[in-house]
């Protein structure tokens, strides 16, 4: 089965003033698909999700969506055109409650694809958000803002669904419990796109795994095809690798 | 009496600083920009008002009608040439653009009006009064603090309960997540701006019908919009009631203690609460 390729990045080069984050990254996901992106601290891998959700300005045939060039667009416009993004450090609107954070999401959802994702559904995934409906998500324990997070980018019925970190400074057991929610979200025909730092995790939870290092990507290939050894070399270069 | 009559006629005061706060509570509480224009603008629309009152012979109603618009044109207008340019996490660049702005609206204005002072005309509104028991109340401080209450209740449902208002806060809470989330903060704040502007377009009509306006006179409207934001609370609109309502009956109560007293009173009051309690009445820790 050959999904058809839903975005794509073609030798996407960003960067922050003068400092050159990204050196010319090729990524393409298909319909429905899990890739992980992994790489160490500072190889770019949310600086290439920040260009492909509009963040950051590149070329225009930097980013394709549907083989439509899509790089630079505003952030906004992304979602509209069907990809949300969970963003490092969860970023939920403090001050507001846990289901207004969500119905933010639900007003500027995707237009034309429906309601896959609802509120209901989102307590049905994490029934905790529904005990925790009225409370300020700033209360909320780390695991449990970043099922508000998850839930938020999903009500924007995603396409393509960017997951930076999701798992960055959380409990194993809650860990666990949210990358439990991965089947069910891909099983809806949304593509995600993992940013993890355990290597581990991001084999087990994808089908396709792409490695960055210093801007560039070093190794992709289907998780369960890929070696240890490969992995390794990649994601702290060669010269790491044979020490 | 005269103490009973004092706290009476602050409240209705405080109805029309109420008028002049709740734009400001939208757009230095909301969005943390500083509007030092606030105050001009509202002249502005006054003095306008007061030009078409007289050149086409329309009441006060009509003209109130015709303000509005214009000001929630005026706050677009004003949004999209110069504050989408610096709104952001530091005051210092909305601040120094919009008193720019201020002094050439003033000097503008001039121009275009003179330095006289102007009122409009009320239809006898503006002198009609009623017996409260021992009191007489005037009839047109009471119509200024029923609007500004129904508009404080309508601005608070509208920031609560509905998808602009949402928008809003998220964009307030962190404008880089909202845009992640598919709000355009351009356009949500462009919208918080006509709401802004066009609320002065009520206090223009009203300020001008109750006594008298002159170019110069925005300095003081932007000072007491500021001080009733933060005395009630930054963000939080009926916060900027209650200030308005605090400032009002300071300032009543101290023009009784002695005719030269009373803004300062105003002042004294608002640098008490300051010191006592910074985040303002309503304000949360």
């Amino acid at each position: 089965m050959t999904a058809k390729t839903l975005l794509s990045t073609h030798d996407l080069k960003a960067r922050y003033g003068d400092f050159q984050a990204l050196y010319g990254v090729d990524l393409d996901i298909a319909e429905g698909e899990v890739v992980a992106l992994i790489g160490a601290n500072g190889a770019g891998k949310s600086t290439l999700l920040k260009s492909i959700m509009g963040l950051i300005r590149v070329g225009a045939d930097m980013v394709r969506l549907d083989g439509r060039p899509v790089g630079g667009s505003k952030p906004h416009q992304m979602v509209a055109d069907g990809v949300a993004i969970v963003p490092e450090g969860r970023r939920l609107f403090a001050g507001m409650s846990v289901l207004d954070n969500l119905r933010v999401a639900v007003d500027h959802a995707a237009p034309g694809r429906g309601d896959a994702w609802t509120i209901e559904r989102i307590h049905a995934l994490f029934p905790i958000l529904k005990e925790k409906q009225a409370v300020p998500v700033q209360s909320l324990s780390g695991g449990q803002q970043q099922m508000v997070a998850i839930g938020r980018a999903l009500l924007n019925q995603p396409r393509l669904l960017l997951c930076d970190e999701i798992s960055l400074g959380l409990a194993p057991k809650v860990v666990k419990e949210i990358y439990q929610s991965i089947p069910s979200i891909s099983a809806n025909g949304t593509a995600i796109v993992l940013v993890e730092q355990d290597v581990g995790l991001a084999k087990s939870a994808s089908d396709r795994l792409y490695c960055m290092l210093e801007g560039r990507m070093t190794l992709t290939g289907r998780s369960a095809e890929l070696s240890r050894e490969a992995i390794g070399e990649a994601y702290f270069g060669a010269s790491h690798a044979v020490a | 009496m005269q103490w009973l009559d004092g706290l009476v006629q602050g409240v209705l005061l405080g109805g029309l600083y109420a008028q002049y706060a709740l734009g400001m509570a939208l757009m230095f509480g909301v969005m943390r920009v500083v509007n030092i224009t606030h105050g001009d603008l509202m002249i502005l629309l006054a003095l306008v008002g007061i030009s078409l009152a007289s050149t086409f012979s329309l009441g006060p109603w009509s003209v109130l009608v015709v303000l509005v618009a214009l000001g929630g044109i005026i706050g677009i207008i004003l949004q999209r040439l110069i504050l989408n340019r610096v709104v952001g996490a530091d005051p210092l660049p909305s601040l120094i653009a919009t008193f720019g702005l201020s002094i050439a609206l003033q000097n503008a204005m001039l121009q275009v009006w003179s330095a006289d002072t102007r009122s409009l005309p009320s239809d006898g509104l503006a002198q009609a009064s009623f017996q409260l028991g021992p009191l007489f109340v005037g009839v047109l401080p009471v119509i200024v603090l029923i609007t500004a209450t129904v508009l404080t209740a309508a601005l608070a449902a509208t920031m609560q309960y509905t998808r602009f208002g949402r928008s809003l806060r998220a964009a307030a809470a962190d404008v880089e997540a909202a845009a992640m989330t598919g709000i355009d903060p351009k356009a949500v704040y462009a919208g918080a701006t006509a709401l802004a502007v066009g609320i002065l377009g009520f206090a223009a009509v009203f300020q001008s019908m109750r006594s008298t306006v002159s170019p110069a006179d925005g300095a003081f409207q932007l000072i007491y919009a500021f001080e009733a934001v933060i005395i009630g609370g930054m963000g939080s609109i009926w916060g900027a009631f209650i200030g308005a309502m605090v400032l009002g009956i300071s300032q009543s109560i101290g023009f009784r203690i002695d005719p030269g007293f009373g803004i300062l009173a105003g002042h004294l009051v608002f640098l008490t609460i300051l010191a006592l309690r910074p985040q303002g009445i309503l304000g949360k820790g």
